[in-house]
Parts: C-alpha cells; structure tokens; sequence
C-alpha cells in the first residue's frame, strides 16, 4: 500500500482558516513535522488546499516517530581518516 | 532640510513601508523554485492516485487549466493584474503572502 509523506515546509501562519483547519486535521502542528497518510482521493483534496505549504513525496511504507529520529542520528563511533604518527613520520623525513 | 524635525516621509504619514516596485532576480529566482515546487506535488498526486486507478476532478482541473512554471510567460510570471495601477500590472510581491499562494492566471487581454 502507497502512502504520501507530508512535510510542512513553509507554515501556516496568516493563512485563511480552512487552510489552518486542513494542517490541523492532517496534524501539520509545526514547520518540518511530518505525516504519512495513504493514497487516497480524500488525502490528495488535503493536499491540494496546502499544496504551497508542503513537501509530498510517494512511499511504500509509513515511518514511526521512532524509526524518523533514528534516520537523523549520525553514525556512531568515528572512522580514521589518516594515522597522526603517519603524518609525523612525514615530518621527520624532510 | 537638515536638523532632528526635518520632514521626512516617516515624520509625516507615521509608518512607511518601501516595496520596490520591481523584484530582484534572486527574488525571481526563489519564485520560480517555490512555483516549480507547486508543480512537482500537482505530479506526485496525480501520479500517486493513477497507480491506485483513481482520478481527482481538482488535480485534473489544475493540471489543464493552470500553466506549469516553464508554460508560464514572464509577465504573468512576476507581475499580476490590479484595475487601480497604471497600464494594469503590478509586481507579485505586492500580493499579500505572495510566497504562500497560487497567483498564475490573469485576465485575458490584460
């Protein structure tokens, strides 16, 4: 089943209510949430009254809040990019 | 003329915004981004929907009537029609929230 990812990127402050009120249905709270809903005719009307404010891309398969935050950790650890006693080996040459 | 109760334009009226008339090309630029970006949703909806085999009257309607970014003319790109200002063009910027809405059709003729 396909589902649409729903960024708001730009945010409804200032906009006409029924705008506000479709964010608010959608739970669209704050810029850079993000939902996923499925495909349907009913989602895309949404969509289609926000469509200045958010970033829609097609997925397979929605993600937790808890799968999202683990996507924008940084790895863990650190990888060696080059040995300091290399570099100082180098040194002493010259 | 000069002094601390010179008569300048703020003085006089209170508030005084300045929108220059026309927008800069980086304005420009964004504009055609953000009106770009309007268009690649309008095509992942109705992508989205075809593969479910379904259509939307209001997606099908915005995809005949409104122009796309590149379809667009420059005047309607970053001017809109206003019946109070000469020749009957002025700047998008002056929409109010013209970052947030829809503005590509104009009258015919203007």
């Amino acid at each position: 089943m396909a589902y649409f990812r729903i960024t708001l990127m730009r945010s409804g402050i200032g906009m006409p209510l029924k705008v506000q009120g479709v964010l608010k249905a959608l739970g669209l709270r704050k810029r850079m949430t993000t939902v996923y809903y499925p495909v349907t005719p009913d989602v895309a009307g949404q969509i289609m009254r926000i469509k200045e404010l958010v970033d829609v891309k097609e997925v397979d398969r929605p993600l937790t809040k808890q799968q999202q935050r683990e996507q924008r950790r940084p790895e863990k650890g650190y990888h060696v990019e080059k040995r300091g006693s290399e570099q100082t080996s180098n040194y002493e040459g010259l | 003329m000069f002094g601390p109760f010179r008569l300048t334009n703020s003085l006089m009226g209170g508030l005084l915004w300045k929108i220059p008339w026309r927008l800069s090309r980086h304005q420009k630029y964004r504009h055609r981004e953000r009106l770009r970006k309007v268009d690649s949703t309008i095509a992942t909806l109705s992508a989205a929907l075809a593969r479910q085999g379904q259509t939307m009257k209001k997606v099908e309607r915005w995809k005949v009537e409104m122009p796309t970014e590149q379809e667009m003319l420059p005047k309607d790109k970053y001017t809109v029609f206003d019946r109070k200002v000469k020749r009957y063009r002025k700047g998008i910027h002056k929409v109010p929230k013209w970052t947030r809405v829809s503005q590509r059709l104009n009258p015919p003729g203007y």
